[in-house]
C-alpha cells in the first residue's frame, strides 16, 4: 500500500497544487478543509476499504504528486458527482479526480483493465469482447445479430484527439 | 495650454509654498513604488519648495520633520503621499494645526491602498501612477483655502436599538454614566437570545439567572426609558442631533397588570410560543417567559378574537381582577431627540430545513441547538428533562452535528459562526451532568475552542466520555418504526466510514444577520460587509464605531459573538458614545457649500436636490439661504447649480478641475478618470488595496464626498482633455451616506449618456458603478472590465469627444 508509507519531504512537489488549480475543474482545490462529506456520500467508498476521495484531495493539496498519480484508487471514481454536489466548500471533487486521471494518463499510468478496454474498442468497436458462445446463444434464441462496430472511424477520432499517442506511449 | 500656468492660483498675491512628503510605509509602499523617484518628481512640480521621502511619515519623527519644515521653510500647503485619507488624514491635519497651519491646507495622495498594494508586480507602472497621484494632490492643494469648523452641540441622550444582552449592557453603562437612554425592543420583553439559553459557557452559569437582574435594573433605572413592542421607523439628522420616530405598538394590557396569569388560563386561543422556538404553546394573551421585563402581559392581535374594537370574547376582561385589559389602546408614535445611537439588533439563527440531507423538519428527532437549549432549560417546555420529540423518552445516544449552515458556500454562510463549537461542548456536558450514561457523539470538522477557559471545557467533555469524531455526516436517515436515526459519514482521522445509530441528533446551527438588517441599514445609512453583518469604521482600530458619525455597534449586529464578547463590545460602544456626549459638542467638517450671490438666479434647483433641506429659497429677496449646521456636506447642490453660483468648500470646482487636468496632462488616452465617493466607492477601492486585489494601473481616482458632487462639467472636462474612460462610482442606490444624493448622480450620468449618444460618441466610455465599502472585488473587476473599452477607443473617437466637449475647457 502506497498510502501507508510515511511521507518524505523529498517526495513533496510544492507546485503541484497550483498546477491543478490552473486546470479546468481543479480551481477550488485549495478550499477543501477535509470535512469528509465527499467520502461519506460516495457510493464507491461504501464498498471499498481504500477509496477515499477526501484523501485524494489531501494528497493533491500536499503535493504528493507521484503517490496520487500512481494510486490505484484514483481510477475507482464512478464520476457520479455526488461529492461535487455535496461539498460545503464547493470543491469539484470529481473534476479534480478527472484532472488527476488526465495527468496520470499523460504519463502513461493507466491500470491494465482500462488499457484492455481501449484495445477492445479499437479492435471491435466494443468496450467488452463478446465471447463466441454468447453469439451462438443469441442465434439459438432467435435474436438478431449484433450490429457491427466501426473500429476504423473510432480509431480516426481517437487519433485526432491525440488519445492514441498516450496509448502508444504506454506500449513502449 | 501648459499645466504650470494653469495651476498657478490667484491667491491674493500670497506665495504658495508646498511641501511634499512621500512615505515608504516600511515596504508597504516602497516595495512596489520607487519613493525616491516620486519625491524627486514632486520637487519639479509648480509651487513645490521641498519634497522628501521618509520611511514612516505618520510616526512621531515623521510628523516632527513635517512640523519643523512648516515652521522653518514657511510652508503654507502640505501634501503627504502615503495611505488612504480615510486612515490618516486626521493625523496629519492635526500635525499641521500643531505647526500653526490651518488643517484645511493639507491634502493626501493615496499611493498605498490605491497604488502600491494593487500593483504589487509592476513597479514601473506603480511608480508612474504614484507620480500622477502626487501631481493631482499638488494641483489641488495649491488651490485649497483655510477654513474654520462650525461647532454643533450634542444632545446628551442615546437611542439603543435592541434589548438583548448587548443592548441591556450598553444602556446600563450609559445610564450609570448619567446619560438618558431610550432602549427600543421590538419584542414584548427584553432579554433577547440570552434569555432563551439554559447555561453559558465556559463557566456553566445559569443564563437567565445572571441576565434577569440586569433586565430588572433596566426597568428600574431612572435614566432608562424602556420602549418594548416598539420599532424605530425613522431616523433623521446627524451626529449629536438625531431625530428618531419610534412606533410603539399597543399591548392592550395596562401597567396595572400584576402578571397573575388568570387571563391566560381562560384565553381560548393557542399558538406556538416563539420564545420556546415553537416547542410549547402560548395563548393570545401571554407573557413570553416567566422572567419577562416588563412583566406586563401582551395581547397578540393577530390571534385574539377581538379585532377593531369589536368585543367577541371577554373572558380575559372578566378574569382580570385589576381591570388591566384595555382593547382601546392605539399605536403611538414617539418622537425622540438623541445625540448618539447604539445598534444592538443581534442575529438570527440559520434555518436547517434548506438542507435536505439532514432531514430537519422531516425526521422528528432531528432538532436544532436552539431547540435543544429550550428542551434542557428548566423553564422550557419539558421542565428541563432531556426528552426526544418522537416519544418523549430520554434518548440514550445523542449526536451533535457541527457547522450546520456555517463555513459553506452552498446552503448557508461562508463564515465560522464563532459560538457553535463551545455551545455544543457545553450542551454535551449538560447531558452528562444529569444523565451520565448517555452516549454522546460530536461530529465536527474543526473544534474551535479559542477563548478563556474554553480549552478546559473541551478537555472536560472528552474526559467525561463525549466522543468527538472528525468528519461531518453526509446524511441522516430515519428508521420509520423507531424514529431512531442513522448518521452516515467518514471518520476522516481513521479513514473509516461510519454508520451511527442514535436516538436524537442536534444540528449545531450557525448565526445569520437579522433578516431585517437591510431595513435597519437604510434607516440609519450604515454599511454592511459581504457576510451581511454591519461594517465597522475600521476593523482593528475602531471596531465598535459605524462609519456614520454618532453610531456604534454592540453584540451580534456586527458579527457572531458569544455573551462575553457581546457584553465587552456593548460596554465599549457605551464608552465610545459617552466620549462624544461628554465633550458636549462636535465640529462639523468645513465642507459646506459656498455661494456666489451675484451669479445666483434664484432658480431653486439646489433647494430641490438638498437631502437635508439645508438650503432655502427666499423668493422675495431672490436669494438662497444655507443652514450650515444642517448641511451634511455631500456637495450635490454645487453639482446641480447651472450658473456656477454654488460650490463646495474644500471640493471646489477649481480644485477638482485642477485634479482632472493633472491626470490628463500626459497619456490621457490610456487613462481612466474615476470619481469615487468617500463612503462607498473610495472605501471599496481602499478595501481592494487592503486585500491586495490586483487591477490594471491606469485608473486615477479623484475623491469626492458623494458621487452627487460630480458635476457634468467634470466629466465633460475629462473627455475634453482626452481621457479614454470616465468612471463615476458611488454607493448603491438606497445606501447613500447622504440619504439620497446619489439618485442625482444617476440622473446626471444618464443625461450625459444621452448627450454622448446624440453626438455619435461611444457612451460606454462613461461608466457608472455602484460599489459598497466592502465590494473591493467589484471595483477591481470593473477596472479590469474597462480595459476592453479602452482598447477599442480609437484616436479619432478621442478627438471627436474633445471637439464635442471643447466648451468645458473654458475657464470656470
Amino acid at each position: 500500500m502506497v498510502e501507508k508509507e510515511p511521507i518524505k519531504a523529498s517526495e513533496i512537489d510544492t507546485k503541484f497544487k497550483y498546477e491543478i488549480t490552473k486546470m479546468h475543474g481543479g480551481e477550488k482545490l485549495m478550499r477543501c478543509f477535509q470535512c469528509g462529506t465527499c467520502t461519506s456520500d460516495c457510493p464507491v467508498a461504501r464498498f471499498s476499504e481504500t477509496y477515499r476521495p477526501r484523501q485524494i484531495i489531501r494528497m493533491t493539496q500536499l503535493g504528493l504528486k507521484e503517490r496520487v498519480l500512481n494510486s490505484d484508487t484514483l481510477w475507482l471514481c464512478a464520476s457520479c458527482f455526488t461529492c461535487t454536489d455535496r461539498c460545503p466548500q464547493g470543491v469539484e471533487v470529481a473534476s479534480v479526480i478527472r484532472v488527476l486521471r488526465n495527468l496520470a494518463a499523460e504519463k502513461g499510468i493507466v491500470p491494465r483493465v482500462f488499457k484492455e478496454q481501449v484495445s477492445s474498442v479499437l479492435d471491435s468497436g466494443y468496450a467488452y469482447k463478446i465471447p463466441e458462445l454468447r453469439m451462438k446463444k443469441r442465434e439459438s434464441l432467435g435474436l438478431p445479430p449484433l450490429p457491427k462496430g466501426n473500429p476504423e472511424s473510432i480509431c480516426k477520432t481517437l487519433r485526432g484527439l491525440g488519445f492514441l499517442k498516450h496509448l502508444e506511449k504506454q506500449g513502449e | 495650454m501648459s499645466e504650470k500656468q494653469e495651476s498657478k492660483p490667484q491667491n491674493g498675491g500670497e506665495e504658495i509654498r508646498i511641501g511634499v512628503y512621500v512615505c515608504h510605509c516600511g515596504l508597504n509602499i516602497a516595495g512596489s513604488v520607487d519613493c525616491d523617484e516620486v519625491a524627486k518628481f514632486a520637487a519639479t512640480l509648480p509651487n513645490v519648495v521641498l519634497a522628501k521621502d521618509n520611511r514612516y511619515t505618520c510616526s512621531d519623527q515623521g510628523q516632527e520633520i513635517m512640523k519643523s519644515d512648516i515652521r522653518e521653510q514657511k510652508l503654507n500647503r502640505v501634501v503627504v503621499a502615503s495611505c488612504s485619507p480615510r486612515l490618516h488624514e486626521s493625523t496629519f491635519r492635526k500635525a499641521c494645526e500643531e505647526a500653526g497651519l490651518n488643517k484645511y491646507l493639507f491634502e493626501m495622495a493615496n499611493i498605498r491602498e490605491h497604488c502600491s498594494w494593487v500593483h504589487l508586480h509592476d513597479r514601473e507602472a506603480a511608480t508612474e501612477k504614484a507620480k500622477d497621484l502626487v501631481k493631482m494632490a499638488v494641483a489641488k492643494v495649491a488651490l485649497l483655502q483655510p477654513a474654520e469648523e462650525v461647532e454643533v452641540p450634542i444632545n446628551r441622550k442615546t437611542l439603543v436599538i435592541g434589548g438583548g444582552v448587548a443592548g441591556i449592557q450598553a444602556s446600563l453603562d450609559l445610564a450609570d454614566t448619567g446619560y438618558k437612554v431610550y432602549l427600543v425592543e421590538k419584542e414584548p420583553s427584553i432579554g433577547g437570545m440570552m434569555a432563551r439559553i439554559d447555561k453559558t459557557f465556559p463557566t456553566m452559569d445559569c443564563s437567565i439567572c445572571i441576565l434577569a437582574p440586569k433586565m430588572s435594573d433596566v426597568l428600574h433605572h431612572p435614566n432608562i426609558e424602556l420602549l418594548t413592542n416598539s420599532e424605530v421607523v425613522e431616523v433623521k439628522g446627524y451626529v449629536g442631533n438625531f431625530q428618531a420616530k419610534v412606533l410603539k405598538k399597543p399591548r392592550y394590557v395596562t401597567k396595572d397588570c400584576s402578571a397573575c396569569n388568570d387571563c391566560t388560563e381562560v384565553c381560548p386561543i393557542i399558538a406556538p410560543n416563539e420564545f420556546d422556538v415553537g416547542l410549547d404553546i402560548r395563548h393570545a394573551i401571554y407573557t413570553p417567559f416567566a422572567q419577562a421585563v416588563p412583566s406586563t402581559y401582551t395581547i397578540d392581535m393577530n390571534l385574539c378574537l377581538n379585532k377593531d374594537n369589536v368585543i367577541v370574547c371577554d373572558k380575559c376582561i372578566k378574569a382580570c381582577e385589576r381591570q388591566a385589559i384595555n382593547f382601546e389602546m392605539k399605536p403611538e408614535n414617539v418622537e425622540l431627540e438623541i445625540g448618539t445611537i447604539i445598534v444592538a439588533i443581534g442575529a438570527d439563527v440559520f434555518d436547517p430545513s434548506v438542507l435536505p440531507n439532514y432531514g430537519y423538519g422531516r425526521h422528528t428527532n432531528v432538532i436544532t441547538s436552539l431547540e435543544f437549549e429550550r428542551l434542557i432549560n428548566a423553564g422550557g417546555p419539558s421542565g428541563g428533562h432531556l426528552i426526544r420529540p418522537s416519544d418523549m423518552q430520554v434518548p440514550k445516544r445523542v449526536a451533535f452535528v457541527q457547522c450546520v449552515g456555517s463555513r459553506t458556500d452552498r446552503n448557508g454562510r461562508l463564515y465560522c459562526s464563532n459560538v457553535c463549537c463551545m455551545n455544543t461542548i457545553k450542551d454535551s456536558l449538560l447531558i452528562k451532568e444529569h444523565w451520565p450514561e448517555t452516549e454522546i457523539y460530536v461530529f465536527y470538522v474543526d473544534i474551535r475552542a479559542h477563548g478563556k477557559g474554553f480549552e478546559d471545557l473541551y478537555k472536560r467533555a472528552r474526559k467525561e466520555g463525549v466522543k468527538f469524531i472528525r468528519g461531518l455526516p453526509a446524511k441522516i436517515l430515519e428508521d420509520k418504526k423507531t424514529h431512531n436515526l442513522w448518521l452516515i459519514g467518514e471518520n476522516t482521522l481513521q479513514k473509516e466510514l461510519y454508520k451511527m445509530n442514535v436516538d436524537m441528533a442536534v444540528l449545531s446551527i450557525g448565526l445569520e444577520p437579522r433578516r431585517n438588517s437591510e431595513i435597519v441599514q437604510r434607516l440609519l445609512t450604515l454599511s454592511r460587509t459581504q457576510d451581511g453583518f454591519f461594517m465597522e469604521a475600521h476593523p482593528k482600530l475602531r471596531p465598535v464605531d459605524a462609519a456614520t458619525g454618532g453610531m456604534f455597534f454592540a453584540g451580534c449586529a456586527e458579527a457572531p459573538k458569544d455573551i462575553k464578547d457581546s457584553v465587552t463590545q456593548a460596554s465599549a460602544a457605551a464608552a465610545r458614545a459617552g466620549i462624544l456626549m461628554a465633550k458636549g459638542k462636535v465640529t462639523v467638517e468645513a465642507i459646506t457649500p459656498i455661494s456666489y450671490p451675484e451669479k445666483c438666479k434664484a432658480c431653486g434647483l439646489c433647494t430641490k436636490v438638498c437631502p437635508y433641506n439645508a438650503i432655502t429659497l427666499d423668493k422675495e429677496l431672490q436669494q438662497i439661504k444655507i443652514v450650515e449646521a444642517a448641511c451634511g456636506g455631500c456637495g450635490t447642490c454645487a453639482a446641480e447649480c447651472p450658473f456656477g453660483a454654488l460650490t463646495q468648500s474644500h471640493f471646489t470646482d477649481e480644485q477638482i478641475l485642477a485634479q482632472i487636468d493633472a491626470v490628463t496632462e500626459y497619456d490621457s488616452e490610456k487613462k481612466i478618470v474615476a470619481f469615487c465617493c468617500n463612503w462607498c466607492a473610495y472605501a471599496g477601492a481602499d478595501f481592494a488595496g487592503v486585500n491586495r486585489m490586483q487591477y490594471p494601473p491606469n485608473v486615477r481616482i479623484i475623491r469626492t464626498m458623494c458621487s452627487g458632487r460630480v458635476a457634468p462639467k467634470f466629466v465633460e472636462r475629462a473627455f475634453a482633455r482626452g481621457a479614454s474612460v470616465v468612471l463615476v462610482a458611488g454607493c448603491h442606490p438606497g445606501d447613500c451616506h447622504y440619504i439620497n444624493a446619489n439618485n442625482h448622480t444617476k440622473d446626471r450620468v444618464e443625461r450625459l449618456w444621452k448627450k454622448m449618444e446624440q453626438s455619435g460618441l461611444d457612451k460606454e466610455r462613461l461608466q457608472l458603478l455602484w460599489a459598497s465599502a466592502a465590494e473591493g472585488e467589484r471595483f477591481a473587476s470593473k477596472i479590469r472590465e474597462i480595459q476592453t473599452i479602452i482598447k477599442r477607443v480609437t484616436p479619432e473617437e478621442i478627438h471627436k469627444a474633445k471637439r464635442v466637449f471643447e466648451k468645458a475647457l473654458e475657464g470656470v
